[in-house]
């Protein structure tokens, strides 16, 4: 059987000028006008924090804030989103300082390989502006469309939950997860 | 991108006169997954995201452009439309998805609905057969019908709630319930004629005195296309004001008046509901294209059909 004609994702179309403020700098490209968000955001913005799971929708690792809303850039036409703010993962830091709930993916475990941190981290924070006392069911609610294969997602509800308590309080209260479950009942040590 | 509908009709009429193939893309979040996949790609699309005209929101009136996370959150909507539509795929999605998107939802197949490389690892189907005339691979030997599965939440329960649905063309605008506007097809899929758009919905104010339920079956409780939905409602009283309508099932969402209006002319109690409910599911012809096997759909039909019913306290 001849192999048939592929066909270009989306077909050749023109370029248009596209401008947004994408982390609070303003930035302005040649893009095909058919461009995908999440395809402007990684080879022309430079904005590599922004990852491509799936790129179907099913995964969440690719949600940036478009005006504080979190979306998915895979499935985002950019010239839809021309002009407006976009906020990826690098952009929720200031300066040199982690954000509380970076803080607290690192230290409640929240984050393991890493690769769908990005995405839970802008979706928790779109909750975390409107609400800095979420439920535990509205967390989950919250993330239900950010898939993870590594952490089981409890230390991610734990992580968002910590969070919310900093941004009331301006400190923890409690110790992360403390005592740490043994990941190694049994195993006393090399000295014992 | 058009900035009104005007403009829309006029960009479509001339694709059309230039003998030009394109697709309207709303919120892009089942256009785009099939064109990564080459599913149908057209060399054109037209974005409906700056026509405001089409993001009309009232309790009668629902544009096609309206996001289903809107009509969610939207306090004044009828529960039973919040419900459905709080039942399809995961927040992120609702929130570009719109309400013409998913009542045009593409048909589903899973023969179809797989990367390129998949797809031409079984030679292609017909509804996607990259010039190859190959056959349809559930319903084999012969390339005529393809039966892709409608699987969209919505239309059952706006065809409860009595829905009429307005289009727009180059040609003129028209309107029809909403349960005529689907044909049998997996790939014809409705009545929509190259160029013409959904511009809205709309509803009676007295289809807010109707109570209704939705019921879905999927893999998983969040982004997953129903494998069954079943939408019911009635005004509480009068037997002759229930509807039962079906999707997820066969290439078009069904609207199983018929077997309704069977049943309640000899209504005897919960022995009717379980025949009505064993009527519906005997209506329906599910396929071996989805995720679960036809046979356990169309049993949780009845299943679903009997909760509805249930539910909505009909003795
Ligand atoms: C992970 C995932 C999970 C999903 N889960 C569900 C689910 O559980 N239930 C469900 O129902 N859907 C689901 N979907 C499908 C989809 O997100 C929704 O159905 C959505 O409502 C489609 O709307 P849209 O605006 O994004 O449509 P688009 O992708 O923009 O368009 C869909 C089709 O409709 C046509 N169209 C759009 N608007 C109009 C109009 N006004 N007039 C004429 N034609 C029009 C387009 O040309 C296209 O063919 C899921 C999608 C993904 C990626
Ligand atoms: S029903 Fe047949 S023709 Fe239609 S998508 Fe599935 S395999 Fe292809
Ligand atoms: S990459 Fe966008 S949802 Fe997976
Ligand atoms: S930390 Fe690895 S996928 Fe979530």
């Amino acid at each position: 059987m001849t192999k048939p004609n592929r066909i270009p994702m989306l077909p050749q179309a023109g370029n248009r000028q596209w401008s947004a403020s994408v982390n609070e700098k303003s930035v302005s490209k040649s893009i095909p006008s058919d461009a995908v968000l999440l395809d402007v955001l990684r080879d022309r913005v430079g904005t590599l924090g922004v990852k491509r799971g799936c790129d179907m929708g099913t995964c969440g690792c690719c949600a940036v804030l478009v005006d504080g809303e979190p979306r998915l850039s895979c499935l985002t036409m950019a010239a839809e989103v021309d002009g407006k703010k976009i906020t990826t993962v690098e952009g929720l830091a200031d300066g040199h300082h982690l954000a509380p709930l970076q803080e607290t993916f690192t230290t409640y475990g929240g984050s393991q390989c890493g690769f769908c941190s990005p995405g839970f981290l802008i979706v928790a924070s779109a909750l975390l502006e409107k609400n800095n006392d979420p439920t535990d069911e509205e967390i989950k609610n919250a993330v239900e469309g950010n898939l993870c294969r590594c952490t089981g997602y409890q230390p991610i509800v734990d992580s968002i939950r910590a969070a919310g308590k900093i941004l009331r309080d301006g400190k923890e209260a409690t110790n992360p997860t403390d005592p740490h479950s043994n990941p190694h009942p049994g195993f006393k040590g090399d000295d014992s | 991108m058009p900035n009104n509908l005007a403009e829309a009709m006029e960009v479509a009429g001339r694709f059309i006169a230039a003998g030009e193939e394109f697709d309207w893309i709303a919120g892009g979040t089942d256009l785009i997954p099939n064109y990564k996949w080459h599913l149908n790609p057209k060399p054109n699309v037209i974005s409906l995201a700056n026509i405001s005209e089409l993001n009309q929101l009232t309790r009668t009136h629902i544009g096609a452009m309206v996001r289903l996370q809107d009509l969610t959150e939207n306090e004044e909507m009828h529960p039973l439309l919040a419900t459905a539509a709080g039942s399809i795929a995961s927040v992120m999605i609702r929130r570009s998805a719109t309400v013409g998107g998913n009542i045009c939802l593409d048909t589903r197949c899973f023969w179809y609905n797989q990367s390129e490389d998949w797809r031409q690892s079984i030679d292609w189907c017909h509804k996607c057969d990259c010039g190859t005339e190959a056959d349809c691979r559930v319903i084999q030997n012969q390339n005529d019908l393809c039966v892709a599965t409608y699987q969209a939440d919505l239309a059952p329960a706006l065809i409860c709630l009595n829905a009429t649905i307005h289009l727009a063309s180059p040609n003129g605008l028209r309107e029809m319930p909403l349960s005529d506007f689907f044909e049998l097809d997996g790939m014809k899929k409705n009545v929509l004629n190259r160029g013409e758009i959904v511009t809205h919905i709309t509803l009676l104010e007295d289809s807010y005195s109707l109570i209704g339920t939705y019921h879905k079956l999927s893999q998983r409780e969040t982004w997953d296309f129903p494998e069954a939905g079943i939408a019911a409602t009635w005004d509480g009283k009068s037997l002759s004001s229930l509807k039962i309508a079906s999707t997820g099932i066969e290439s078009i969402p069904r609207d199983h008046s018929e077997q309704v209006e069977a049943a309640i002319e000899s209504w005897n109690g919960s022995q009717s509901i379980d025949e009505l409910s064993e009527s519906v599911r005997k209506s329906v012809k599910p396929v071996n294209n989805t995720g679960f096997q036809p046979s356990y759909r169309r049993k949780m039909v009845k299943v679903l059909t009997r909760r509805s019913l249930k539910q909505l306290g009909i003795k």
